[in-house]
């Protein structure tokens, strides 16, 4: 007998070291601990012992059954683990075979677009709200402060309807259609459809405008500025962009805003025509002509106003470079929108 | 509209770079859309004077020249051009230059001659399409000079983009006040002009207007002892670079000045007027009249004419007469500076279509003060090239002195509509740098209105000015106060983007196609006559449609004849119902399209094409989605479906929609399948229903008992009304009864299909046993056999 060690198991540790399957475990097991096993041949033995020197050696031979037991549970995991590692993988399928649960659709660019511009003015408390495509001229034009054979007709070449009617040329009448529901403190945007007569390669007769307006008693162009600044924040990431005056008949003052040219970072390429800055959207103070057609009350209300192509934005966005791409549904358009 | 840096330079001391005057016009609301250097591109290209020309040796079509460039030893060029003799001057470009189209130029050896530069064309330097021989220069160019300071191209153009309320910058004196303003510089020039001249115009011409709203105001001036001839080479060089083409030094003049100081004008052959009075009237209507284009034209009567006692000679403000235009002959010049009625000269172009850059100066308004203005700088500048005897006065009819406009600014209003701080001195600087005049008084300013200025009608157009001065750059950037009317969003609009969401989850790609349709549509798309379009751009996009199947279908089409076949679309968009008294209606629909494989990228799974069951199925649960009960019910209302593939969609009482498979005789391309689905659901409808209630139901905690029914009868027995002899027989101890199995073929008897159903029965108070089930079972049987000649299977 060891004084560290019992020769037990010293005898059953070199025998573990040849094990190298459970079923090598299991007759390194009955060795030791079976029926006939030498640790159970030993407590066999006790029986002769007497009651002092049994309850010693019962103490020595329980310490190393249990140290056999445990070592051999231990190993017994182990390999158990490895060998149904090993079944597994022989048991082998195609993982590069293409998945099979039913494919995603995809939202039209123009959705796309108008769902981020949505969700970031609903965050900033607008609402939405949405109107007629085939309008009245009034609408469409007088109450926005461009009378008959006013040079700013020109700007947008309208259609007409046989009823006298036209298509919306802007989202612009839902400025007039909403203020004349309902009085300041307002923040509404409105998003849809508009037409004019154009059909070229960045030219639809059909397009879709978003709209929003502002009006209450001290909204101010730097209101203005600093919404669409989080606007081509919010779409274009951090991008340089300028703010420069321009005219629009229902607004005063007016501004367009440019980014600078995506694809040449401003240096001057075909797509920004060389000046390094993209347009992508008109706005101004309302005009109090307007708050003059909606009968509010002179000077009681400043308001601000922009307005903006959403085919242009995703045009943008996309790198779309045909803008009859956005309607023709060739599915080998859409697919790429995943 | 171009404009010239040169030009301006007449008007203002501007030292900035062309980048940055472009920059602080476009900022201020003159948009720069283009600077053109038009001899930016022509450095190192030399006129070089030929001294030879030789036969190539080995090429007939090619030549060898000696050229001089004035810089060393002459060079030898071979050339392909065939135009040129010895001691013609052409455009030489040296060895080193990077042509326009970006080619540079090497020495080269061309069929064994070496060459060392290049003769070009007018196309080669990017002046011309020209490119039949080489650009030869006149004789007096200077040999080795830059081409560029030959052809005086070192010139700097604006093109702006002047927007409609600023007729006042459609000038090069216009865009230099703006300039004057923007960057603190005084204007130089005065534009007084000539008014010196000998005897007395009012003794040769009188003007009468008639209708003075037409005409506020003519001017004219007469010349007499004219020599019509060419222009000087300066003023021809400025009128090219603008755009205009130079005639004769009097036509030149007048359009000079409209240029310069933005006046548009007119020269009349004052021997071909009758008489000695002018006429400002309105045309007759139906009268005709040849314009100076040689165009016979019938009038109106609200235009404008300019005639004598007998004849008309020109049409007010858009384009004078044929008859009486300035030519080689003409020796006595009358020459007219008018202000014309803005609405009476666009009228005028639009319907003779006829827009000029005359009418496009009147539309936007002019100078009224110009009208003598403009006449006098023309005198000016006729005696200072042009032999002739001006004669003295002016005859000026302005019978309706237009006011001088007022507009009062308070401080106050600049800064809660800017968002900024200014001191009521800032704002009357700024004011002040763009030549408007103010007063003051306790309320503020008052600001008197140049004539010039149409733009300045109020308050808010006083503030613009501000800020464009003070540089919309320099406003700071807030967020207005978040303050609103609480507004729900319409709720068809709602439904929308929930079944978006829904479809292209379930693999349905969205599509916008044109609100336009066809002329020639079939009538079985048209529920309603619809709106027509006047100017629509094509037959093709003639009509507003009155549903969305047709532009489905044709969207699933086109991809089908691109071999794509298997398709799942959606839109979502409007129809335009007109109805009888003259309203619109615009209701919201739903359009869905659907073809080919079901799991057609599916390796593991059968393939099938969808159906119509699961199109039904899709549409019940966009029910679902609604929150609205859907009643689908077969039967042939719409000419457009497959006569017993379709079915209606309702909702509470009203029918909300319709689909089915296209009626295959609309199709007959071989590739278009005949088996397209296509779904029309009008969202508008369905969001005035009132929401479906869910009530729960308690779960029983006893067990259930399931039976499984399999059944054959005759085909033409439908489903639901099984379905509802089964569930009356049942009684309340059915839970649930699902189909789960159709089938016909073998093993069924022709004419007959067999179906199977699950039933499961539970009873809320106790456990279910199969004694108590099977009479129930025998009774179902019985009752589906009596009534439907049903089998047990
Ligand atoms: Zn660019």
């Amino acid at each position: 007998m060891s004084d560290n060690k019992h020769e037990l198991i010293v005898e059953f540790e070199n025998d573990l070291q040849t094990v190298k399957d459970t079923a090598a475990l299991e007759n390194i097991r009955v060795k030791y601990l079976g029926k006939k096993g030498k640790v159970t041949e030993q407590l066999k033995n006790m029986k002769d012992l007497s009651p002092e020197e049994r309850k010693t050696f019962g103490s020595v031979i329980n310490k190393v059954k249990l140290e056999i037991q445990s070592k051999i549970d231990d190993l017994k995991s182990n390999l158990e683990r490895k060998e149904q590692d090993e079944a597994l993988r022989k048991d082998t399928i195609d993982t590069s075979l293409p998945g099979t649960f039913a494919e995603l659709g995809t939202f039209h660019p123009v959705t796309l677009i108008a769902q981020r511009i949505s969700e970031l003015f609903i965050k900033l408390g607008y609402f939405i709200t949405d109107g007629p495509e085939i309008e009245e001229e009034y609408y469409n034009f007088e109450a926005l402060n461009v009378p008959a054979h006013h040079p700013a007709r020109d700007m947008q070449d309208t259609f007409y309807l046989e009823n006298g009617r036209l298509l919306r040329t802007q989202t612009s009448p839902m400025q007039i259609r909403v203020m004349e529901t309902i009085k300041p403190p307002i923040k509404m945007i409105t998003f849809g459809k508009v037409y004019r007569v154009d059909n070229d390669i960045t030219h639809s007769p059909m397009f879709h405008q978003m709209e929003g307006l502002a009006v209450d008693k001290n909204v101010s162009m730097s209101d203005l500025k600093g919404t669409l600044g989080v606007f081509v924040k919010e779409i274009f990431g951090k991008i340089p962009y300028r703010f420069r005056a321009s005219y629009f008949p229902f607004t005063e003052p007016s501004a367009e805003v440019d980014i600078q040219c995506i694809f040449c970072k401003g240096k001057g390429c075909n797509v920004c025509s060389n000046s390094g800055w993209i347009e992508i959207l008109g706005c101004g103070m309302v005009n109090p002509k307007v708050f003059e057609s909606v009968n509010y009350e002179p000077g009681k209300y400043t308001g601000l106003a922009f307005g903006l192509g959403i085919e242009r934005i995703a045009m943008l966005a996309y790198g779309i470079n045909d803008i009859r791409l956005l309607y023709n549904s060739d599915i080998r358009f859409l697919k790429q929108l995943q | 509209m171009k404009i010239l840096l040169s030009w301006l330079k007449d008007y203002i001391d501007i030292d900035e770079t062309p980048e940055k005057i472009a920059e602080a016009l476009t900022m201020a609301g003159l948009e720069v859309e283009e600077i053109i250097e038009p001899g930016k591109n022509l450095q190192n290209i030399v006129v070089g004077k030929i001294l030879s020309k030789d036969p190539h040796p080995n090429a007939d079509k090619l030549t060898v020249c000696k050229v001089d460039i004035n810089k060393g030893e002459p060079l030898q060029i071979v050339c392909g051009a065939s135009n040129m003799k010895a001691g013609d001057k052409v455009p030489v470009a040296t060895i080193g230059t990077k042509m326009p189209d970006g080619f540079m130029i090497a020495p080269a050896k061309i069929r064994s001659v070496e060459s060392y530069g290049m003769m070009c064309s007018k196309k080669e330097l990017g002046l011309a399409e020209d490119h039949s021989g080489l650009y030869i220069l006149p004789e007096d160019s200077k040999v080795g000079e830059e081409i560029a300071k030959t052809l005086q191209l070192n010139e700097v153009i604006f093109d702006i983009n002047i927007t409609p309320d600023r007729g006042d910058a459609l000038s090069h004196l216009g865009v230099a006040r703006d300039l004057s303003a923007i960057f603190n510089l005084p204007l130089k020039r005065d534009t007084l002009g000539d008014a010196s001249g000998e005897g007395n115009i009012l003794d040769e011409v009188k003007i009468e207007i008639q209708n003075n709203e037409l005409c506020p105001r003519y001017s004219a001036r007469l010349i007499k002892d004219v020599q019509v001839g060419e222009s000087p080479e300066w003023l021809k060089h400025r009128l090219t670079q603008v755009g205009l083409r130079p005639l004769n030094n009097i036509v030149d003049i007048t359009n000079y000045i409209m240029y310069d100081i933005g006046h548009p004008m007119h020269a009349f052959d004052f021997d071909k007027i009758s008489g000695n009075k002018i006429i400002v009237k309105a045309a007759k209507e139906g009268e005709k009249f040849t314009t100076l284009d040689g165009i016979e034209r019938t009038l109106s009567n609200s235009m404008i004419v300019i005639a004598d006692e007998q004849k008309t000679l020109a049409l007010g403000g858009v384009m004078g007469g044929l008859e009486s235009s300035v030519t080689e002959e003409t020796k006595t010049v009358l020459l007219e500076g008018a202000c014309f009625n803005e609405v009476a000269v666009r009228k005028t172009a639009k319907a003779l279509s006829l827009p000029s850059d005359s009418s496009a100066r009147f539309e936007r308004g002019v100078n009224i003060d110009n009208t003598v203005i403009s006449l006098n700088e023309a005198v000016k500048l006729m005696k200072s090239f042009c032999k002739c005897t001006p004669v003295q006065g002016i005859a000026d009819a302005y019978n309706m002195p237009v006011p001088l406009r007022q507009i009062r600014v308070s401080v106050k209003n600049v800064n809660r509509l800017i968002g900024i701080n200014l001191s009521a001195e800032r704002i009357e600087t700024y004011l002040l740098r763009l030549k408007l005049e103010i007063s003051k008084d306790e309320d503020g300013l008052i600001v008197s209105v140049p004539p010039y200025r149409h733009d300045l009608q109020q308050e808010a157009d006083i503030i613009e000015e501000v800020a464009r001065i003070y540089g919309y750059d320099n406003i700071p950037e807030t967020l207005p106060e978040i303050r609103t009317t609480v507004v729900p969003q319409e709720k068809d609009a709602l439904l929308a983007d929930k079944i978006k969401n829904y479809l292209v989850s379930c693999g349905f790609h969205e599509t916008i196609t044109y609100s336009f349709i066809p002329e020639k549509t079939p009538d079985c798309f048209l529920s309603k006559r619809p709106i027509a379009i006047k100017n629509a751009l094509s037959e093709e996009m003639k009509l507003m449609r009155t549903n969305l199947v047709p532009s489905m279908f044709e969207a699933i089409k086109r991809n089908m004849l691109n071999d794509e076949k298997n398709l799942k679309f959606f839109e979502v968009g409007k129809a335009y119902l007109p109805s009888d008294s003259n309203q619109i209606t615009e209701p919201l629909r739903l359009c869905i399209g659907l073809a080919g494989a079901k799991n057609h990228l599916n390796w593991k799974d059968s393939k099938s094409e969808y159906d119509f069951h699961d199109l039904k199925g899709l549409i019940e649960n966009i029910g679902a989605i609604c929150g609205v009960k859907f009643w689908i019910t077969g039967g042939e209302t719409a000419s457009m479906y497959h006569p017993s593939k379709q079915a209606e969609i309702r909702a509470g009482k009203h029918v909300v929609g319709t689909f089915g498979v296209i009626h295959p005789s609309l199709i007959t391309n071989k590739k278009v399948s005949k088996n397209i689905l296509i779904a029309e659901i009008d969202l508008t409808a369905i969001s005035k229903e009132n929401p479906a209630k869910i009530k729960i139901k308690e779960i029983s905690e006893f067990p259930s008992v399931d039976r499984d029914l399999a059944i054959t009868v005759p085909d033409n027995i439908e489903h639901k009304d099984i379905l509802k002899t089964l569930k009356a027989d049942a009684g309340n101890l059915l839970e649930t009864c699902d189909l789960f199995d159709v089938y016909s073929g073998k093993g069924i008897e022709p004419g007959h299909k067999s179906l199977a159903y699950s039933l499961r029965f539970r009873d809320k108070t106790k456990t279910l046993t199969d004694e108590a089930i099977n009479p129930i079972m025998e009774r179902i049987i019985k009752s589906l056999e009596q009534k439907y000649q049903a089998k047990l299977r």
